[in-house]
Protein backbone atom coordinates (compact mmCIF):
# COMPACT_ATOMS: atom_id res chain seq x y z
CA UNK A 1 0.00 0.00 0.00
CA UNK A 2 1.63 3.00 -1.09
CA UNK A 3 0.35 6.47 -2.45
CA UNK A 4 2.23 9.84 -3.73
CA UNK A 5 0.62 13.20 -4.62
CA UNK A 6 -0.74 11.60 -7.62
CA UNK A 7 -1.02 8.11 -7.66
CA UNK A 8 -2.37 5.15 -4.73
CA UNK A 9 -1.99 1.69 -4.97
CA UNK A 10 -3.13 -1.05 -2.53
CA UNK A 11 -3.31 -5.14 -2.61
CA UNK A 12 -6.22 -6.68 -1.68
CA UNK A 13 -6.84 -10.61 -1.72
CA UNK A 14 -3.76 -11.18 -4.38
CA UNK A 15 -4.84 -8.52 -6.32
CA UNK A 16 -2.55 -5.15 -6.41
CA UNK A 17 -4.47 -2.04 -7.32
CA UNK A 18 -2.81 0.97 -9.14
CA UNK A 19 -4.64 4.16 -9.63
CA UNK A 20 -3.75 7.17 -11.44
CA UNK A 21 -5.24 10.09 -9.55
CA UNK A 22 -4.15 13.28 -11.72
CA UNK A 23 -7.72 14.87 -11.86
CA UNK A 24 -9.71 15.90 -14.58
CA UNK A 25 -8.11 13.53 -17.03
CA UNK A 26 -5.32 11.85 -15.35
CA UNK A 27 -2.33 12.99 -17.64
CA UNK A 28 0.66 11.22 -17.30
CA UNK A 29 3.03 13.19 -15.41
CA UNK A 30 6.38 11.85 -13.81
CA UNK A 31 4.78 11.62 -10.57
CA UNK A 32 2.70 8.97 -12.04
CA UNK A 33 5.44 7.28 -13.91
CA UNK A 34 7.23 7.12 -10.64
CA UNK A 35 4.20 6.30 -8.57
CA UNK A 36 4.05 3.43 -11.01
CA UNK A 37 7.37 1.91 -10.59
CA UNK A 38 6.89 1.96 -7.01
CA UNK A 39 3.99 0.48 -7.07
CA UNK A 40 4.75 -2.43 -9.38
CA UNK A 41 8.19 -2.89 -7.70
CA UNK A 42 6.16 -3.21 -4.67
CA UNK A 43 4.08 -6.24 -6.68
CA UNK A 44 6.42 -7.94 -7.94
CA UNK A 45 8.42 -8.38 -4.56
CA UNK A 46 5.11 -9.14 -2.93
CA UNK A 47 3.92 -11.79 -5.24
CA UNK A 48 0.85 -10.68 -6.52
CA UNK A 49 -0.57 -12.62 -8.87
CA UNK A 50 -2.53 -10.15 -11.25
CA UNK A 51 -2.80 -6.09 -10.79
CA UNK A 52 -5.67 -4.05 -11.77
CA UNK A 53 -4.55 -0.05 -13.36
CA UNK A 54 -7.38 2.15 -13.51
CA UNK A 55 -7.57 6.17 -13.46
CA UNK A 56 -9.17 7.92 -10.84
CA UNK A 57 -13.14 9.66 -11.09
CA UNK A 58 -15.22 8.82 -14.13
CA UNK A 59 -14.01 11.32 -16.76
CA UNK A 60 -10.73 9.28 -18.30
CA UNK A 61 -8.28 6.38 -17.79
CA UNK A 62 -5.82 8.40 -18.83
CA UNK A 63 -5.75 11.75 -20.72
CA UNK A 64 -2.49 11.17 -22.19
CA UNK A 65 1.11 12.92 -21.43
CA UNK A 66 1.09 15.88 -20.08
CA UNK A 67 1.60 18.68 -22.61
CA UNK A 68 2.84 21.42 -20.53
CA UNK A 69 5.80 18.92 -19.40
CA UNK A 70 6.32 17.87 -22.82
CA UNK A 71 6.31 21.52 -24.43
CA UNK A 72 9.49 21.91 -21.84
CA UNK A 73 10.90 18.73 -23.38
CA UNK A 74 14.36 19.95 -25.14
CA UNK A 75 16.53 17.06 -27.41
CA UNK A 76 18.47 16.34 -23.92
CA UNK A 77 15.37 15.97 -22.11
CA UNK A 78 13.54 13.77 -24.34
CA UNK A 79 15.47 10.98 -24.20
CA UNK A 80 15.27 11.21 -20.50
CA UNK A 81 10.72 11.29 -21.07
CA UNK A 82 10.93 8.59 -23.52
CA UNK A 83 13.33 6.77 -21.35
CA UNK A 84 10.72 6.76 -18.16
CA UNK A 85 8.07 6.02 -20.17
CA UNK A 86 9.73 2.74 -21.75
CA UNK A 87 10.78 1.58 -18.24
CA UNK A 88 6.76 1.99 -17.07
CA UNK A 89 5.97 -0.17 -20.23
CA UNK A 90 8.57 -2.57 -19.31
CA UNK A 91 7.94 -2.73 -16.05
CA UNK A 92 4.54 -4.20 -16.94
CA UNK A 93 5.84 -6.26 -19.56
CA UNK A 94 8.01 -8.15 -17.53
CA UNK A 95 6.06 -7.95 -14.27
CA UNK A 96 4.92 -12.15 -13.81
CA UNK A 97 1.65 -10.75 -12.66
CA UNK A 98 -0.74 -9.90 -15.80
CA UNK A 99 -1.83 -6.68 -16.00
CA UNK A 100 -5.56 -5.45 -16.20
CA UNK A 101 -6.43 -1.94 -17.62
CA UNK A 102 -9.79 -1.15 -16.54
CA UNK A 103 -10.65 1.50 -19.01
CA UNK A 104 -12.68 4.30 -16.94
CA UNK A 105 -13.20 7.07 -20.06
CA UNK A 106 -10.98 9.15 -21.80
CA UNK A 107 -7.69 7.21 -23.18
CA UNK A 108 -5.91 9.20 -25.51
CA UNK A 109 -2.06 9.38 -26.53
CA UNK A 110 0.30 8.35 -23.60
CA UNK A 111 -2.88 7.01 -21.98
CA UNK A 112 -2.98 4.73 -25.03
CA UNK A 113 0.25 3.65 -24.93
CA UNK A 114 -0.16 2.50 -20.99
CA UNK A 115 -3.15 0.68 -21.99
CA UNK A 116 -2.04 -1.09 -24.51
CA UNK A 117 1.15 -2.38 -23.04
CA UNK A 118 -0.81 -3.89 -20.52
CA UNK A 119 -1.83 -7.57 -20.59
CA UNK A 120 -5.62 -7.03 -20.67
CA UNK A 121 -7.97 -4.25 -20.81
CA UNK A 122 -12.07 -4.31 -19.84
CA UNK A 123 -14.40 -1.27 -20.54
CA UNK A 124 -16.33 0.88 -19.17
CA UNK A 125 -19.56 1.74 -21.34
CA UNK A 126 -17.91 5.02 -21.51
CA UNK A 127 -14.19 3.75 -22.39
CA UNK A 128 -13.05 6.07 -25.44
CA UNK A 129 -9.85 4.79 -27.09
CA UNK A 130 -8.31 7.35 -28.98
CA UNK A 131 -4.45 7.24 -30.91
CA UNK A 132 -4.25 10.84 -31.24
CA UNK A 133 -0.24 11.45 -32.07
CA UNK A 134 -1.19 11.64 -35.30
CA UNK A 135 -3.62 14.79 -34.56
CA UNK A 136 -0.34 17.10 -32.77
CA UNK A 137 2.05 15.93 -35.54
CA UNK A 138 3.55 13.41 -33.22
CA UNK A 139 3.63 9.16 -32.93
CA UNK A 140 2.67 7.14 -30.26
CA UNK A 141 1.09 3.66 -29.83
CA UNK A 142 2.01 2.46 -33.98
CA UNK A 143 4.06 0.00 -32.40
CA UNK A 144 1.66 -1.67 -29.68
CA UNK A 145 -1.54 -1.06 -31.78
CA UNK A 146 0.07 -2.80 -34.47
CA UNK A 147 0.90 -6.07 -32.55
CA UNK A 148 -2.39 -6.14 -30.64
CA UNK A 149 -4.74 -5.54 -34.38
CA UNK A 150 -4.69 -6.28 -37.71
CA UNK A 151 -3.38 -3.91 -40.26
CA UNK A 152 -6.48 -2.38 -41.41
CA UNK A 153 -7.91 -1.59 -38.09
CA UNK A 154 -4.36 -0.33 -37.14
CA UNK A 155 -4.23 1.80 -40.64
CA UNK A 156 -7.84 3.63 -39.70
CA UNK A 157 -7.15 4.50 -36.03
CA UNK A 158 -3.72 5.43 -36.51
CA UNK A 159 -4.28 7.65 -39.88
CA UNK A 160 -7.67 9.38 -38.67
CA UNK A 161 -6.96 9.66 -34.99
CA UNK A 162 -10.42 9.21 -34.49
CA UNK A 163 -11.93 7.91 -31.28
CA UNK A 164 -12.77 4.34 -30.99
CA UNK A 165 -16.18 3.97 -28.66
CA UNK A 166 -16.44 0.87 -26.25
CA UNK A 167 -18.34 -0.82 -28.34
CA UNK A 168 -15.95 -0.78 -31.16
CA UNK A 169 -12.96 -1.30 -29.16
CA UNK A 170 -14.58 -4.57 -27.87
CA UNK A 171 -15.25 -5.85 -31.59
CA UNK A 172 -11.80 -4.92 -32.89
CA UNK A 173 -10.64 -6.94 -29.40
CA UNK A 174 -8.81 -4.15 -27.90
CA UNK A 175 -11.53 -4.99 -24.73
CA UNK A 176 -12.28 -7.72 -23.32
CA UNK A 177 -15.44 -7.00 -21.82
CA UNK A 178 -17.45 -3.83 -21.57
CA UNK A 179 -19.57 -2.93 -18.28
CA UNK A 180 -21.14 -0.14 -16.83
CA UNK A 181 -19.47 2.98 -15.72
CA UNK A 182 -20.27 1.53 -11.73
CA UNK A 183 -19.33 -2.52 -12.40
CA UNK A 184 -16.42 -1.50 -13.65
CA UNK A 185 -14.19 -2.40 -10.91
CA UNK A 186 -15.85 -5.60 -9.69
CA UNK A 187 -15.50 -6.54 -13.60
CA UNK A 188 -11.66 -5.95 -13.68
CA UNK A 189 -11.16 -7.88 -10.46
CA UNK A 190 -13.33 -10.65 -11.82
CA UNK A 191 -11.00 -10.82 -14.38
CA UNK A 192 -7.75 -10.59 -12.25
CA UNK A 193 -9.20 -13.39 -9.38
CA UNK A 194 -9.73 -15.61 -12.28
CA UNK A 195 -5.74 -14.72 -13.41
CA UNK A 196 -4.94 -15.18 -9.64
CA UNK A 197 -6.79 -18.54 -9.45
CA UNK A 198 -4.21 -20.22 -11.58
CA UNK A 199 -1.07 -21.20 -10.86
CA UNK A 200 1.23 -18.28 -11.01
CA UNK A 201 4.17 -19.85 -12.65
CA UNK A 202 1.78 -21.28 -15.47
CA UNK A 203 0.37 -17.55 -16.32
CA UNK A 204 3.97 -15.71 -16.19
CA UNK A 205 5.35 -18.53 -18.27
CA UNK A 206 2.42 -18.22 -20.63
CA UNK A 207 3.35 -14.10 -20.30
CA UNK A 208 6.81 -14.39 -21.00
CA UNK A 209 5.62 -16.71 -24.07
CA UNK A 210 3.46 -14.16 -25.63
CA UNK A 211 5.69 -11.66 -25.04
CA UNK A 212 8.21 -12.96 -27.37
CA UNK A 213 5.48 -14.31 -29.87
CA UNK A 214 6.23 -12.04 -32.50
CA UNK A 215 9.86 -12.04 -32.14
CA UNK A 216 11.23 -13.80 -35.03
CA UNK A 217 11.62 -17.23 -34.53
CA UNK A 218 15.44 -18.62 -33.41
CA UNK A 219 17.42 -19.86 -37.00
CA UNK A 220 14.62 -18.45 -39.07
CA UNK B 1 -12.34 0.98 -63.40
CA UNK B 2 -11.38 2.84 -60.06
CA UNK B 3 -11.74 6.38 -59.90
CA UNK B 4 -8.93 8.33 -57.87
CA UNK B 5 -10.47 12.09 -56.27
CA UNK B 6 -7.37 14.01 -54.66
CA UNK B 7 -8.37 16.16 -51.18
CA UNK B 8 -6.51 18.39 -49.39
CA UNK B 9 -4.34 19.29 -51.85
CA UNK B 10 -3.13 15.68 -52.68
CA UNK B 11 -2.90 14.98 -49.04
CA UNK B 12 -5.22 12.12 -49.02
CA UNK B 13 -7.08 9.83 -51.87
CA UNK B 14 -10.81 8.76 -52.20
CA UNK B 15 -10.89 5.69 -54.32
CA UNK B 16 -14.48 4.95 -55.56
CA UNK B 17 -15.81 2.73 -58.60
CA UNK B 18 -14.34 -0.68 -56.97
CA UNK B 19 -17.58 -2.48 -57.86
CA UNK B 20 -17.09 -2.66 -61.88
CA UNK B 21 -14.57 -4.53 -64.13
CA UNK B 22 -10.89 -3.22 -63.96
CA UNK B 23 -8.95 -3.76 -67.21
CA UNK B 24 -5.60 -3.21 -65.86
CA UNK B 25 -4.82 -4.11 -62.51
CA UNK B 26 -1.10 -3.55 -62.17
CA UNK B 27 -1.70 0.23 -63.57
CA UNK B 28 -4.48 0.48 -61.07
CA UNK B 29 -2.34 -0.77 -58.59
CA UNK B 30 0.57 1.50 -59.79
CA UNK B 31 -1.41 4.39 -59.87
CA UNK B 32 -2.58 3.80 -56.53
CA UNK B 33 1.22 3.52 -55.02
CA UNK B 34 2.05 6.50 -56.54
CA UNK B 35 3.11 9.35 -53.91
CA UNK B 36 2.74 9.22 -50.62
CA UNK B 37 -1.02 10.13 -50.11
CA UNK B 38 -2.91 8.17 -48.13
CA UNK B 39 -6.29 6.30 -49.73
CA UNK B 40 -9.56 5.97 -48.67
CA UNK B 41 -12.18 2.94 -50.00
CA UNK B 42 -15.68 3.90 -51.02
CA UNK B 43 -17.43 0.20 -51.82
CA UNK B 44 -20.83 0.92 -53.25
CA UNK B 45 -21.22 -2.81 -55.09
CA UNK B 46 -19.86 -6.14 -55.78
CA UNK B 47 -16.40 -5.73 -54.83
CA UNK B 48 -14.68 -9.15 -55.97
CA UNK B 49 -11.11 -9.91 -58.00
CA UNK B 50 -9.08 -7.40 -59.08
CA UNK B 51 -11.27 -4.55 -57.40
CA UNK B 52 -11.23 -6.45 -54.08
CA UNK B 53 -7.30 -6.69 -54.83
CA UNK B 54 -7.56 -2.67 -55.49
CA UNK B 55 -9.27 -1.77 -52.41
CA UNK B 56 -7.08 -3.88 -50.22
CA UNK B 57 -4.32 -2.03 -51.55
CA UNK B 58 -5.87 1.18 -49.82
CA UNK B 59 -5.04 2.53 -46.57
CA UNK B 60 -9.14 2.88 -45.26
CA UNK B 61 -12.26 0.92 -46.51
CA UNK B 62 -15.53 2.33 -45.97
CA UNK B 63 -18.68 -0.12 -47.23
CA UNK B 64 -22.12 0.84 -47.97
CA UNK B 65 -24.99 -1.29 -46.09
CA UNK B 66 -25.73 -3.48 -49.60
CA UNK B 67 -21.83 -4.27 -50.77
CA UNK B 68 -20.87 -7.37 -51.38
CA UNK B 69 -17.25 -8.72 -51.28
CA UNK B 70 -15.34 -12.00 -52.58
CA UNK B 71 -11.34 -12.68 -53.69
CA UNK B 72 -12.59 -15.14 -56.35
CA UNK B 73 -10.73 -13.87 -59.27
CA UNK B 74 -7.48 -12.07 -57.75
CA UNK B 75 -4.76 -12.18 -60.18
CA UNK B 76 -1.76 -12.05 -57.89
CA UNK B 77 -2.77 -14.56 -55.15
CA UNK B 78 1.16 -14.03 -53.66
CA UNK B 79 0.43 -10.63 -53.41
CA UNK B 80 -2.79 -10.91 -52.03
CA UNK B 81 -2.00 -13.62 -49.60
CA UNK B 82 0.00 -11.37 -48.54
CA UNK B 83 -1.72 -8.15 -47.89
CA UNK B 84 -4.15 -10.13 -46.68
CA UNK B 85 -2.64 -11.81 -43.79
CA UNK B 86 -1.11 -8.09 -42.72
CA UNK B 87 -4.87 -6.66 -43.18
CA UNK B 88 -6.91 -9.24 -41.28
CA UNK B 89 -4.42 -11.69 -39.63
CA UNK B 90 -4.12 -14.74 -40.98
CA UNK B 91 -7.02 -17.21 -39.57
CA UNK B 92 -9.43 -14.75 -41.53
CA UNK B 93 -6.91 -14.17 -44.45
CA UNK B 94 -6.79 -18.10 -45.00
CA UNK B 95 -10.53 -17.85 -44.94
CA UNK B 96 -11.27 -15.07 -46.71
CA UNK B 97 -8.26 -16.58 -49.63
CA UNK B 98 -8.95 -20.10 -49.73
CA UNK B 99 -13.08 -20.10 -49.72
CA UNK B 100 -12.97 -16.90 -52.22
CA UNK B 101 -16.68 -17.26 -50.57
CA UNK B 102 -18.72 -13.75 -50.96
CA UNK B 103 -19.69 -11.97 -47.83
CA UNK B 104 -21.82 -9.33 -46.79
CA UNK B 105 -21.08 -5.69 -45.50
CA UNK B 106 -21.96 -6.73 -41.98
CA UNK B 107 -19.33 -9.67 -42.23
CA UNK B 108 -16.70 -7.58 -43.73
CA UNK B 109 -16.96 -5.19 -40.60
CA UNK B 110 -16.51 -8.14 -38.10
CA UNK B 111 -13.87 -9.64 -40.18
CA UNK B 112 -11.53 -6.51 -40.15
CA UNK B 113 -12.19 -6.11 -44.14
CA UNK B 114 -13.48 -2.72 -43.82
CA UNK B 115 -13.73 -0.12 -40.76
CA UNK B 116 -17.09 0.85 -41.22
CA UNK B 117 -20.38 0.34 -42.95
CA UNK B 118 -23.02 3.27 -43.35
CA UNK B 119 -26.60 3.55 -45.45
CA UNK B 120 -25.46 3.78 -49.39
CA UNK B 121 -27.00 6.93 -49.57
CA UNK B 122 -24.65 7.96 -46.71
CA UNK B 123 -21.36 6.67 -48.28
CA UNK B 124 -19.54 8.90 -50.70
CA UNK B 125 -19.96 11.81 -47.98
CA UNK B 126 -18.86 9.49 -45.01
CA UNK B 127 -15.80 8.26 -46.97
CA UNK B 128 -14.97 11.02 -48.06
CA UNK B 129 -15.27 12.70 -44.69
CA UNK B 130 -12.49 10.53 -43.32
CA UNK B 131 -10.07 11.21 -46.25
CA UNK B 132 -10.38 14.82 -45.58
CA UNK B 133 -10.13 13.94 -41.56
CA UNK B 134 -6.67 12.39 -43.10
CA UNK B 135 -5.86 15.25 -44.92
CA UNK B 136 -6.05 17.36 -42.08
CA UNK B 137 -3.42 16.25 -40.21
CA UNK B 138 -0.38 16.56 -39.46
CA UNK B 139 1.22 15.74 -42.83
CA UNK B 140 4.88 14.68 -41.68
CA UNK B 141 3.14 12.62 -38.61
CA UNK B 142 0.77 10.77 -41.19
CA UNK B 143 3.30 10.03 -43.25
CA UNK B 144 5.44 8.69 -40.41
CA UNK B 145 2.92 6.93 -38.72
CA UNK B 146 2.20 5.31 -42.73
CA UNK B 147 5.38 4.35 -43.66
CA UNK B 148 5.86 2.87 -39.30
CA UNK B 149 2.72 0.47 -39.89
CA UNK B 150 4.46 -0.42 -43.19
CA UNK B 151 7.36 -1.96 -41.59
CA UNK B 152 6.45 -3.25 -38.00
CA UNK B 153 5.83 -6.09 -38.88
CA UNK B 154 8.81 -6.98 -40.47
CA UNK B 155 11.05 -5.46 -37.55
CA UNK B 156 11.34 -7.27 -34.08
CA UNK B 157 8.99 -5.30 -31.29
CA UNK B 158 12.43 -3.98 -30.02
CA UNK B 159 13.76 -2.97 -33.32
CA UNK B 160 10.16 -1.17 -34.26
CA UNK B 161 10.18 0.24 -31.25
CA UNK B 162 13.36 1.96 -31.34
CA UNK B 163 11.85 3.28 -34.62
CA UNK B 164 8.96 4.39 -33.24
CA UNK B 165 11.11 6.76 -30.81
CA UNK B 166 13.51 7.91 -33.38
CA UNK B 167 10.20 9.06 -35.33
CA UNK B 168 8.49 10.11 -32.12
CA UNK B 169 11.90 12.79 -31.28
CA UNK B 170 12.18 14.50 -34.99
CA UNK B 171 8.58 14.91 -35.04
CA UNK B 172 8.57 16.61 -31.68
CA UNK B 173 10.69 19.36 -33.17
CA UNK B 174 8.64 19.68 -36.39
CA UNK B 175 6.93 22.87 -36.78
CA UNK B 176 3.28 21.40 -37.21
CA UNK B 177 3.73 19.77 -34.24
CA UNK B 178 4.45 22.76 -32.18
CA UNK B 179 1.83 24.32 -33.94
CA UNK B 180 -0.78 21.63 -32.63
CA UNK B 181 0.27 22.55 -29.23
CA UNK B 182 0.15 26.26 -29.27
CA UNK B 183 -3.44 26.01 -30.75
CA UNK B 184 -4.38 23.42 -28.08
CA UNK B 185 -3.39 26.05 -25.19
CA UNK B 186 -4.87 28.80 -27.16
CA UNK B 187 -8.45 26.42 -28.36
CA UNK B 188 -8.32 27.14 -31.85
CA UNK B 189 -7.65 25.18 -34.93
CA UNK B 190 -4.09 24.73 -35.89
CA UNK B 191 -2.87 25.07 -39.29
CA UNK B 192 -0.24 22.88 -40.71
CA UNK B 193 2.13 23.39 -43.53
CA UNK B 194 3.73 20.10 -43.68
CA UNK B 195 6.82 21.50 -41.66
Amino acid sequence: MGENAQTRWWRQDGVGYVVIDNPPMNVLSDVNRRGMLEALGEFQRDGVRAVVLTGAGDRAFCGGADLKEEERLTPETVQQFLRRGQEVNRTIRELDAPVIAAINGWTMGGGLVLALWCDLRVGSTRAKLGAVGVKVGLMASNVQLARLVPEARARDALLTGRTLEAAEALAWGLLSAVVPPEELLREATAWARRIAARPAALVAEAKRALNRALEPEPGA
Amino acid sequence: MSHLTDLGGGRARLVTGLDGPVADVAAELARLAAGEAPSVAAIAGRCAGPAFQLALACDLRLAAAGASFSAEGVGDVAACARRLARLLGEARAKDVLLTGRTFDAAEALRLGVVTRVVPAARLDDEARAAAELIAARPPLAVRAARRAIARVRDLAPAEALAEEHEHFRRLLRSRDHQAAVAASVARRAPVFTGE
